[in-house]
C-alpha cells in the first residue's frame, strides 16, 4: 500500500520533470503547487479548526469551566467535551490535517531519493516503482539532479536552504498564529512553542537530508502563507516585535 | 489536552519518519564481494571484512577512521601483489588499497594496512576498478575514468590520466587488450585506446547503462541497457544495433559460454542468447528481478534473484535445483573453492558459503 503510494508519487513527478524540459528542482515546485490544491480542503478545515479552538479559549463559558474545575481534570475533561459537542467543534479538527501532510512529506522524500537514484538500491526501486507505459523512463535516466547551486539528491552544504526552510517556516508559523486574547490561552502558548520547535526541526531537516526536501518545504511555506494572505487570515502584526503590535 | 496532542503529532511524525525512511534494508545498496583461494571480502556499509573461506569467521576489517560518512558497495578487486582495492562513497570518496598481509590489532579486531590511497576523485565508487597489467582504470560516478600506475610506490596515488566520459560510471569497465570499454548511465558506450589513453570512440544507445558490457565470442562487445535492449558493438568502430528486445530493463552482465550469452532482466526473465547466430535460445522466469550476473559453473549456471533464491540451471534452461539463501539477493555471487558465496539484502548475515548442491555450510557472522 505505502509502496503503492509512493510508486504515484514518483510516476507524477516524473511526468511534469518530463514534459517541462527535465528540470528535476521546477518538477518539485510544481508537484508541491499540485499537492497544496490537493490538499487544500484539509488546509481550509486546519484554519476553521484552529480558529474555532481560538474563539472558544474566548468564550466566558469555556472560562468559567476552567475557573470551575481548575482542580478536577476529569470533571474539566468531560465539561470540554460537553462544549465541544454543543459548539460543533471537532478538537482533533486542526490537528487531523497537519497528520496527513507527515505521510506526504515522507512519500515525497522516498519519491526524490528514488527518482535521483544516487545508489543501484535506488535505481533498482525506481524501475519497480515507475510505469514503462505511463513514462519513457529509460530514456530519462539518470534525472537531472543541477537545480541552481544545488544537488537535489544531496544536502544544501551552504546552510543558505536551511536558514530559508526555518525563516519560511517561522514566518508561516506566525502568521497563522491569531493574537492572545485570554492570558491563559493554552492554544496560544502552544502555537508560540510551535512556532519556535518546528522552524527549527524543519530547518535541521534541510540540513540532514536531499535538497529536493527543502525546496518542498520553502514551496510549501511559501503557498501556505500565500493561502492564507488570501483568505484574509494572515496575521502579519506577529512578525513585528511585541512593543510594535496592535493588540 | 493540547499539549498532549502535540506530543502525540510530534511521536507519530517521528515513528512515521523512522519507519518509512529507515526501513529494514541494511545500507543504502547491495554489497560488493570477491574472494581469492582462502579469503572472501565483503564490502558492505561501514565496513570492507576480510572472512576465512574455511570457516566463515573473520579475519579482518577496514573501516576509515577519518571518514565516519565512508559507505563501501563497490566489488573490491585483488591486484596480483595480493592487495585489495576497494573505494568508498557517501563520505570523501576514497580509493583505497589495502594489505591483508599486514594485520594491526585494534582492539578485537584485526584491520588490515592502508598501502596507498587516491583521494582525487569527485562521487562515489560504485564501480570495481579494472586492472590491466601494472594500470589501475577506475571509473567513477564523477564521470571520469581514472587510470593509476600500481607500481609507482606511491602512498598518494595521482592519476596518471584522467579520462572525462561523463555520467555516472557505475559499472566495471572490460578490456580485449587492445582497448578498454566503460557504460555510463549517461547512455553511452565508451572505447579507450589502451595504448595512449585516449578516446577511441563514443556511442549514444538512448538508455541508461547500470551493468557491465560483456566481450563475445565473435570478438563483439555486448550491452544491456535501461531500453531492455540487448547492443552488440563492433568494437573497432563503435557501430551498434539492437540484437534482443527483453521484457524489461537489462542490467546484469552477459556471461559467455562458448557461442552463448546468459543474462536476466528486471522482471525476472533469464536469457539464453545465440550470438553467433543472433537468435534466442530461450527464456525462463525462476523469480524476482535479476541484477546479479550468471556464473557459468561445470556443465550449468548459477543464478541469484531478488526473491533471495539461488538457482543451478542447465544450459538447457531447467532448473536442476534451488536454494533459498534468504533476504534479497543482488550482489553477483561468486564461486571460490568449493563454495558459492552469496551477499543478501535484508538478512541477520552478510555473506553465506553454500556447497556446490546449494547446501548452506557457514554464514557471516555465524547464526547464533
Amino acid at each position: 500500500m505505502w509502496n503503492l503510494f509512493v510508486s504515484i508519487f514518483i510516476n507524477v513527478l516524473l511526468w511534469i520533470y518530463d514534459i517541462i524540459g527535465q528540470n528535476f528542482g521546477v518538477a518539485i515546485i510544481l508537484f508541491t503547487i499540485l499537492i497544496r490544491i490537493v490538499t487544500w480542503p484539509l488546509n481550509a478545515q486546519q484554519m476553521k479548526g484552529a480558529k474555532a479552538m481560538q474563539d472558544l479559549q474566548n468564550d466566558k463559558e469555556w472560562q468559567a469551566i476552567q475557573k470551575k474545575y481548575a482542580k478536577d481534570r476529569e470533571k474539566l475533561a468531560q465539561e470540554q467535551m460537553r462544549l465541544y459537542r454543543e459548539r460543533g467543534i471537532n478538537p482533533f479538527g486542526s490537528c487531523l490535517p497537519t497528520l496527513i501532510q507527515f505521510p506526504i512529506l515522507i512519500a515525497l522524500y522516498q519519491s526524490i531519493i528514488r527518482a535521483l537514484a544516487a545508489t543501484p538500491l535506488d535505481l533498482l526501486k525506481l524501475s519497480q516503482s515507475i510505469n514503462p507505459n505511463f513514462l519513457d523512463v529509460a530514456n530519462l535516466i539518470p534525472l537531472n539532479s543541477k537545480f541552481l547551486w544545488m544537488n537535489l539528491g544531496q544536502p544544501e552544504p551552504y546552510y543558505i536552504l536551511a536558514i530559508i526552510v526555518a525563516l519560511t517556516t517561522y514566518i508561516q508559523s506566525k502568521l497563522t498564529l491569531p493574537p492572545a486574547t485570554n492570558p491563559n490561552d493554552q492554544s496560544a502558548a502552544m502555537g508560540q512553542s510551535m512556532a519556535i520547535t518546528m522552524p527549527l526541526m524543519l530547518g535541521w531537516f534541510a540540513l540532514t537530508f536531499p535538497s529536493g526536501l527543502s525546496v518542498y518545504f520553502i514551496t510549501s511555506n511559501l503557498l501556505g502563507i500565500v493561502q492564507y494572505a488570501a483568505q484574509g487570515k494572515a496575521n502579519w502584526s506577529n512578525l513585528l516585535p511585541k512593543g510594535l503590535r496592535k493588540e | 489536552m493540547r499539549k498532549k496532542l502535540l506530543l502525540l503529532t510530534l511521536v507519530l511524525f517521528s515513528a512515521l519518519l523512522l519507519s518509512a525512511c529507515g526501513g529494514t534494508v541494511r545500507g543504502t545498496t547491495w554489497a560488493g564481494l570477491a574472494a581469492d583461494e582462502t579469503t572472501a571480502y565483503l564490502a558492505d556499509l561501514s565496513l570492507v571484512y576480510g572472512v576465512n573461506l574455511k570457516d566463515g569467521a573473520e579475519v579482518w576489517r577496514f573501516s576509515d577512521p577519518d571518514d565516519n560518512k565512508a559507505q563501501f558497495y563497490a566489488t573490491p578487486v585483488i591486484t596480483s601483489d595480493g592487495l585489495i582495492v576497494v573505494g568508498s562513497a557517501g563520505g570523501k570518496h576514497i580509493l583505497y588499497a589495502l594489505n591483508p598481509r599486514d594485520l594491526i590489532t585494534n582492539g578485537d579486531f584485526k584491520n588490515p594496512a592502508i598501502e596507498w590511497t587516491f583521494t582525487g576523485a569527485g562521487g562515489a565508487w560504485v564501480a570495481a576498478p579494472l586492472v590491466v597489467e601494472n594500470k589501475l582504470f577506475a571509473p567513477n560516478a564523477d564521470g571520469n575514468l581514472y587510470i593509476l600506475d600500481l607500481s609507482d610506490g606511491q602512498s598518494q596515488k595521482q592519476p596518471i590520466a584522467t579520462i572525462e566520459l561523463g555520467g555516472r560510471l557505475w559499472a566495471q569497465p572490460v578490456t580485449d587488450g587492445k582497448r578498454v570499454y566503460v557504460t555510463s548511465l549517461d547512455h553511452r558506450v565508451h572505447a579507450v585506446n589502451l595504448a595512449d589513453y585516449t578516446i577511441a570512440w563514443q556511442a549514444d544507445i538512448a538508455a541508461a547503462i547500470p551493468g557491465a558490457p560483456a566481450l563475445g565470442p565473435d570478438g563483439n562487445l555486448y550491452v544491456g541497457s535501461l531500453a531492455s535492449k540487448l547492443e552488440r558493438f563492433n568494437p573497432e568502430t563503435g557501430a551498434h544495433q539492437s540484437v534482443l528486445d527483453a521484457e524489461y530493463w537489462l542490467w546484469s552482465t552477459p556471461v559467455l559460454d562458448g557461442s552463448t550469452l546468459y543474462f536476466g532482466d528486471l522482471k525476472g526473465n533469464f536469457y539464453s542468447f545465440d550470438a553467433v547466430n543472433s537468435k534466442l535460445n530461450w527464456s525462463i522466469q525462476p523469480d524476482g528481478a535479476i541484477t546479479a550476473n550468471a556464473i557459468l559453473q561445470n556443465d550449468h549456471l548459477l543464478l541469484a534473484t531478488e526473491s533471495g533464491n539461488l538457482y543451478a540451471i542447465g544450459k538447457d534452461g531447467k532448473t536442476l535445483w534451488f536454494e533459498t539463501v534468504g533476504g534479497k539477493i543482488y550482489t553477483t555471487p561468486v564461486v571460490a573453492g568449493d563454495l558459492i558465496l552469496v551477499a543478501p539484502l535484508e538478512t541477520d548475515f552478510y555473506l553465506a558459503a553454500l556447497d556446490s548442491n546449494g547446501r548452506q555450510v557457514w554464514t557471516f557472522p555465524a547464526k547464533k
